[in-house]
């Protein structure tokens, strides 16, 4: 007989260990085991079963990789770590006998610096590892960039995320690697194409935020601090790429007259500027950078021609015949599949391409109102090819393209109520004539002038997630803006879509439902009407009345119960909950068999046929008139024969499935539950928003009719 | 003598003499001659012959060797000897001696003072091997004749004495025997244990090896003693001890004057500024410090080599893009409304779906910044380092698939689906039940004794009989086959055979059942004496006729058995009939086979394990079924042996019905479980269901359609489509169709019986409730 075998030695035990293990393996305490884990990217894992993979009784709630701490005993960190401690410990030293100029020397000479370079080396072992994972850290730092400085937050960090995320942006603006951004009462979605990665983050409002009390900005001071070094090395890496000087040459001066993006100067790599210009001519950047200087160099010229724009459609057309012949080699054509019922394959967006997504605005002047986000629409403005984008001086003097007077300006950006003020007719010469006099006039807030378009913030969205300009009229100020969609929602089958008109997506019950609705709505109104009248009578305020009216209202409740329609829904609904108990009992075998319901609906049908036919017996003998209310009643009648078809139709159905159902082993049959309840949740969720919609366009309707 | 001898032979073995022991015997004259000529040497020589002729040589040699050493000593005495001893001839040996000097070059002839020629001789070499026989004796005197003239003799010639010299013993025989003994050199016999081969010692090593066993030291040069030299020791090298008595200078104690200048020389140029001792770091330095520190200022990813994707790394999955609701300006139905709105607010913080409500912004300018933003980003990363990862699956398909074919419902028609009649008229339970096999009546039996006919269709009763007040009906069952009309029912130990009569069948069928229950009778009387005389039990039933009245009724023949029978089954020729008595005592009588023509009754099982519960006649085939409580066993009839054993599983078996085909065994338990038994697939069941909430009672297969139908103690019939193939390679079909509910459960018992129309999909249920329904 062989020894009896210890616990805990082999098989899955030895693949994990819990937090308390490690921290005691590692000899370093609970939060350096943290930070050590922030830069290493060291997760916890869930094992298949904790039990089996627990050596004590107590459950213990983290596990470790254990491959992943044995490999931390090697990190140079620790060792950083353990001389920070023992630092501390001369320095506690030094204070206790009141050397204090002692400490500070120990604390200034002594301080271990934490390089994280081979860390980033590590968990990113290529270029496009680290740009995968750059979501979280652009995030992370443009929040860090927005925050004020408190005493968790130093300046110092703050001004290196600003700067880090404007480089950063630089690098966008430049390649217009831009794709889509998104308004959303979070913030503003950015999603940036790098290499072929999609990189979404996340920009906060300029607003102050709020710090919650239950935020340890120690944690969050050790993510900064990884993702800082991170996207210093992804952004030397950006810039070296196109040929830029890494780290761009940032003027502090500007920076603090509110200069933001144009604080940063890039500066092109002196010693290979000429070998760039011409062996990387395949990439984008420099063909960009050659039209662009092309254009300038053409610009005198184009702009006296150039018309003021009224409608931004015509504005897609290209400026000269260059961008011309390469727009046919390049764009792709769209596709539209003939057969509806044939695949649609899918294909890049408008704006996947950085050359389309460069014209964008590249032929407009834009200027931006005092009250509009001056950085995020410059920044997007930018990269989606705008040149010439000017500001309020508000907004910060340096960078500024023009000022509201200019008469190059085609859009201007407003974001304020439109006030109908009687303009004075300016005709384009005088305004000439004023900009010939200096334009020194001082317009009224609301003035417009003639020849530009003016347009809403949500426009400039609205235009990049399309990927061509959208219609400015929709935008003008203080219209009522169209819905501000995602534009990374893509509508799967049976899910809402709010861009497809809602008869399309509704289903056959649905739609009679609502018709029944209707009707029953008209008579409402019918009898709204009828109480309107009796009401303009009556004395509001009078508790009798009100009361008298509740109960009213729950007879019209009943009246609407007594409906064939909505019972039936009702049973529907009823029914589905019951089925699905029905079904977690089948567990043990129970078998529902086929209900008798279907005999009742046709016996119910005959009766009320039966029923019918004596009310209109019964009319004609008492020699009233039945006719008025026998259209409504046919096309009642007729809706209730169809529903009842569609009812026993899925209640065959329901029959049919838990029929199958019972033949499935039992395992196979909860994970159909599950799946059918998690479906059943989102058609739920679908329902509902076409409920609301439907609603919204009744309540449209009525309100336009009225 | 001898001793002499002996010392001799000591001088002869050890190599060469002393001058003065040489001198010695020269003195005492021709020691050769006096060894030779003596009388005892002669009887010593004698005696050496008769030993052996090997030493005889050697001996002669031997003296031949100390013959010549005189010569080989000193010159002139040995001139002066042989000049004494044989003149005759000694020129010529002084001229063998000249010549012998001549080549070897030992003397030289010099003149002495008196002119005489001088011999002076060489120093003679001691080393020089004198007694070689460079210069062979002649030890046979024979002559220079062939020695083949010898061959005839044992000896081949004569020696200098003229004794015979014996032929060696160097034959064949010796030189095979040394030759088959020749030993290779350094021949021990020992083997060597790390090699296995025979271990071979060199000369030096068994000279070591001898020392060693004689403890002596095995090296030769080595001195276990040597002299000791004193290199440090001894006189004239005494060393002296290093300690000074001498006080510490004072110099040790004071600080140094020399390093106190240079010091002091430094700190003046230091205040004179003359040396700098630490370069405060200028504004470059820091600069490009904290360049360092803050910006890249390489590329990491210089030589980025890709690595392979480890199977233990989870990367932290991406926050998913946000979607209509999140929008400033979301679409007005995202908006919630204000149901929805209190319901989020109520709910608990974790418990919301969504951490925010959409809200609704007409204008860019008016949206207020996101309070919980930080918070948001705090738990992100929270999730990044503390939250444990796991790796799950996500399946994405279609529910749909997951969802077994099953047959289409109007394929599965016609299935019973409600109750068309209720027979009541039975007081008490009713038992059992049975479809005639035209499908015109159903018969039924019960608590009160009575067998009723109903009209299925009308539910009206047709015929009834009361076979007794005091014991229930336990079964009845119609004798297949449209050619008679009979009806057989178990009531206590009795088994009547019933004719109804009445309106119930025509004339001639009754007239036609009424000779085939006679003709027994008559069979019995004609073999009555063989009956006997057969293998048979002694007989423990008794086929008779009835009472008068009961034979009125219709009641032709009766069969007692000695306990009653709780399952009576037919062959499908309608002339063998099985009953099955489970409370018997005896085992071996509780199953019989009876047949009808001949009014005889046997007993197939002598011995049987287990309870017999039922038993049943396979359609076609010659086989016969019979149910235990737990097993089910299958009898070749006629080969009299077992074909096969069931084990169902179940507890305890109430009924078994076996599919039209013969194929297929459905076998119904007290423990709620019905099982499938596909005869092809072996001993377990194919399928087991287990829907009835309590035991189930009987269980029937549809005579022609593929139906079944199971009746249990919840009050419930269950139908199912149950489909059989004809080839074995497609698996029977089963599914549920129908529950049937009607009967009311009395006294924990609900359905007792069921029964198929032969032909239509008509199910007729027998309840404890008294009442008999037919569902179509």
């Amino acid at each position: 007989m062989g020894r009896i075998k210890k616990k805990g030695t082999s098989g899955a035990t030895k693949n994990y260990i819990t937090r308390s293990q490690a921290v005691r393996k590692l000899q370093i305490s609970l939060p350096d085991f943290r930070r050590l884990c922030i830069f290493k990217g060291i997760y916890p894992r869930e094992p298949r079963s904790k039990k089996r993979v627990s050596t004590s009784s107590t459950p213990s709630t983290t596990f470790y990789y254990t491959k992943d701490i044995q490999y931390l005993l090697h990190e140079p960190l620790l060792n950083k770590f353990r001389d920070q401690k023992a630092l501390a410990k001369k320095i506690s030293k030094a204070l206790g006998r009141n050397e204090v100029s002692d400490a500070a020397r120990f604390e200034k000479n002594l301080t271990p610096k934490l390089r994280l370079d081979h860390i980033i080396k590590e968990r990113y072992p290529t270029f496009v590892d680290a740009l995968r994972d750059l979501d979280d850290a652009l995030s992370m730092l443009f929040l860090f960039a927005n925050l004020p400085s408190t005493e968790n937050v130093p300046p110092k960090i703050i001004a290196k995320c600003q700067r880090l995320t404007m480089e950063f942006e630089h690098y966008l603006i430049r390649t217009n690697s831009l794709r889509k951004s998104f308004l959303s009462i979070k913030g503003i979605y950015y999603q940036a194409t790098i290499q072929g990665q999609d990189i979404l983050w996340l920009v906060p409002y300029r607003f102050v935020q709020r710090t919650g009390g239950d935020v340890d900005f120690r944690i969050m001071a050790t993510f900064v601090e990884f993702y800082t070094t991170l996207l210093s090395f992804v952004n030397f890496r950006l810039y070296t790429s196109i040929g830029l000087v890494y780290p761009p040459r940032f003027d502090a001066k500007s920076e603090e007259q509110g200069a933001e993006l144009a604080a940063i100067q890039l500066e092109v790599q002196s010693g290979n500027a000429d070998a760039d210009m011409q062996d990387v001519t395949a990439t984008q950047t420099n063909e960009k950078a050659q039209t662009e200087a092309d254009r300038l160099l053409s610009l005198p010229d184009a702009e006296p021609s150039e018309e003021p724009q009224t409608n931004g459609d015509a504005a897609a057309e290209p400026v000269d015949g260059e961008t011309e012949t390469q727009d046919t080699s390049t764009t792709l054509d769209q596709f539209a599949s003939l057969d509806p019922k044939a695949d649609t394959l899918l294909q890049p967006s408008l704006t996947a391409d950085a050359s389309t997504a460069s014209k964008l605005f590249e032929s407009f002047t834009i200027f931006l109102s005092r009250e509009t986000p001056r950085h995020p629409l410059e920044f997007i403005l930018k990269a989606f090819g705008c040149k010439r984008v000017g500001w309020d001086t508000s907004l910060g003097e340096p960078g500024a393209y023009c000022s509201e007077d200019d008469k190059r300006i085609t859009h201007q950006i407003v974001d304020r109520p439109d006030i109908p003020l009687p303009s004075p007719p300016l005709t384009d010469g005088e305004a000439d004539m004023e900009d010939g006099e200096g334009g020194a006039v001082v317009r009224k807030s609301n003035e417009r002038v003639p020849g530009r378009t003016y347009i809403q913030p949500q426009w400039v969205w609205d235009s990049i997630n399309a990927g061509q300009l959208q219609r400015a009229d929709l935008y003008a100020p203080g219209a009522t803006l169209p819905p501000h969609l995602s534009p990374w929602v893509k509508a799967k089958r049976g899910e809402y879509d709010p861009t497809v008109p809602l008869a399309e997506q509704e289903t056959a019950a649905e739609v009679e439902a609502a018709e029944a609705e209707e009707d029953e709505v008209d008579e409402e109104d019918a009898d709204d009407a009828l109480a309107e009248a009796s009401e303009g009578e009556e004395i509001d305020g009078v508790r009798g009345d009100e009361e008298a009216r509740a109960l009213e209202d729950e007879l019209e409740d009943e009246d609407g119960g007594m409906d064939v329609e909505l019972a039936g829904s009702e049973d529907e609904e009823e029914d589905k909950p019951t089925d699905a108990a029905a079904g977690a009992a089948d567990d043990d075998g129970d078998f529902g068999g086929f209900s008798d319901n279907e005999a009742d609906a046709d016996v119910d049908a005959a009766t009320r046929a039966a029923r019918d036919h004596q009310a209109e017996l019964e009319a004609e003998a008492t020699g009233k008139g039945v006719a008025a209310g026998k259209a409504g009643d046919k096309k009642k009648a007729a809706r209730e024969v169809s529903q009842a078809k569609r009812t026993r139709a899925e209640r065959e159905e329901l029959e049919d499935v838990e029929r199958r159902k019972m033949m499935m082993p039992r395992r196979k049959r909860k994970m159909y539950e599950k799946m059918v309840y998690s479906n059943a949740r989102k058609d739920e969720e679908a329902e509902v928003l076409r409920a609301k919609k439907r609603k919204i366009e009744k309540g449209g309707g009525k309100k336009s009719k009225a | 003598m001898a001793q002499r001898a002996g010392q001799k032979r000591k001088v002869v073995e050890v190599p060469r003499p002393e001058a003065e022991e040489s001198e010695d015997e020269l003195v005492n004259g021709e020691f050769d001659g006096a060894l030779v000529d003596d009388g005892d040497s002669e009887e010593e020589l004698s005696g050496e012959d008769s030993e052996g002729e090997l030493e005889d040589d050697e001996d002669a040699e031997v003296e031949l060797d100390s013959d010549e050493i005189p010569s080989s000593e000193d010159e002139e005495d040995v001139r002066q000897q042989l000049q004494d001893l044989k003149t005759s001839n000694g020129n010529t040996d002084v001229k063998q001696l000249g010549d012998d000097a001549g080549d070897e070059a030992n003397y030289r002839i010099t003149t002495d003072a008196n002119g005489n020629p001088r011999y002076v001789y060489g120093e003679i070499d001691p080393a020089y091997d004198s007694d070689d026989s460079d210069a062979p004796a002649t030890a046979n005197t024979i002559g220079d004749i062939p020695l083949s003239y010898y061959d005839a003799y044992p000896h081949i010639g004569y020696d200098i004495n003229g004794r015979r010299i014996n032929r060696p013993a160097k034959g064949e025989a010796l030189d095979s025997l040394l030759d088959s003994i020749d030993l290779p050199k350094g021949w021990t016999g020992l083997t060597d244990p790390t090699t296995g081969k025979a271990l071979q010692l060199s000369r030096e090593e068994l000279e070591v090896l001898k020392k060693l066993t004689r403890n002596e030291v095995p090296g030769e040069g080595y001195d276990p003693y040597p002299d000791m030299v004193e290199y440090f020791t001894g006189k004239g090298m005494e060393e002296v001890m290093p300690l000074s008595a001498a006080p510490e200078p004072k110099r040790r104690f004071v600080p140094s004057m020399h390093e106190h200048k240079r010091v002091m020389k430094i700190v003046k140029a230091i205040r004179e500024g003359r040396i700098k001792p630490y370069r405060a770091p200028t504004e470059e330095d820091k600069e490009r410090e904290e360049a360092e520190a803050e910006f890249a200022t390489y590329d990491v990813w210089a030589n980025e080599q890709p690595q392979p994707d480890h199977i233990m790394n989870i990367p932290a999955p991406k926050l998913p893009p946000p979607g209509y609701e999140d929008s400033y300006h979301p679409p007005p139905e995202y908006l919630p409304d204000t149901d929805e709105k209190q319901a989020w607010e109520e709910q608990d913080e974790e418990d919301r779906d969504r951490d925010f409500l959409p809200r609704d912004h007409a204008a860019l300018r008016k949206v207020p910044g996101y309070e919980k933003l930080i918070k948001e980003k705090f738990e992100r990363c929270l999730d990044l380092y503390l939250a444990p990862r796991v790796r799950r699956s996500k399946l994405n398909i279609d529910p749909e698939s997951l969802l077994p074919k099953l047959p289409d419902p109007a394929e599965l028609k016609p299935f019973p689906t409600t109750c068309a009649t209720v027979c009541k008229g039975h007081e008490g339970r009713v038992r059992t039940l049975a479809f005639d096999p035209s499908g015109k009546f159903v018969a039924s039996g019960g608590d009160d004794g009575t067998v009723r006919v109903w009209d299925p269709v009308t539910g009206r009763q047709c015929w009834r009989i009361k076979l007794s007040s005091s014991e229930p009906v336990n079964v009845v069952s119609w004798r297949p086959g449209t050619d008679a009309f009979i009806l057989a029912a178990c009531c206590g130990e009795t088994v009547h055979f019933i004719v109804p009569q009445g309106s119930v069948s025509s004339p001639d069928l009754e007239v036609a059942s009424q000779e085939l229950l006679d003709s027994g009778f008559g069979y019995a009387a004609t073999n009555a004496s063989k009956a006997p005389a057969g293998p048979d039990k002694p007989s423990s039933s008794a086929w008779s006729r009835p009472s008068a009245a009961l034979q009125e009724r219709g009641v032709l023949v009766t069969l007692t058995l000695h306990s009653p029978p709780k399952t009576l089954a037919w062959h499908r020729r309608g002339d063998y009939f099985t009953t099955v008595c489970p409370s018997t005592a005896a085992v071996s009588t509780a199953i019989a086979i009876h047949t009808l023509s001949k009014h005889q009754t046997q007993h197939p099982f002598k011995r049987l394990r287990g309870l017999a519960q039922s038993a049943c006649f396979h359609p076609s085939k010659p086989l016969f079924f019979v149910a235990t409580r737990q097993r089910i066993r299958i009898y070749d009839l006629q080969a009299q042996k077992l074909e096969k054993e069931l084990q169902p599983g179940a507890r305890w078996i109430s009924g078994m019905s076996l599919h039209p085909l013969g194929s297929n065994l459905l076998v119904a338990s007290y423990d709620k479980r019905l099982l499938w038994h596909d005869l092809d697939l072996g001993a377990m069941p194919y399928k087991t269901l287990r829907y009835h909430a309590k035991a189930i009672r009987s269980v029937a297969f549809h005579p022609s359609l593929p139906l079944f139908v199971d009746g249990s103690d919840d009050g419930t019939l269950q139908v199912f489509h149950g489909k059989v193939v004809g080839d074995s390679l497609e698996n029977a079909t089963v599914v549920p169709l129908k529950v049937l509910r009607g009967h009311r459960v009395a006294r924990e018992l609900g359905v007792l019986e069921v029964a198929w129309h032969p032909r239509e999909a008509w199910a007729v249920s027998a309840g404890a409730d008294g009442a008999v329904r037919v569902w179509t």
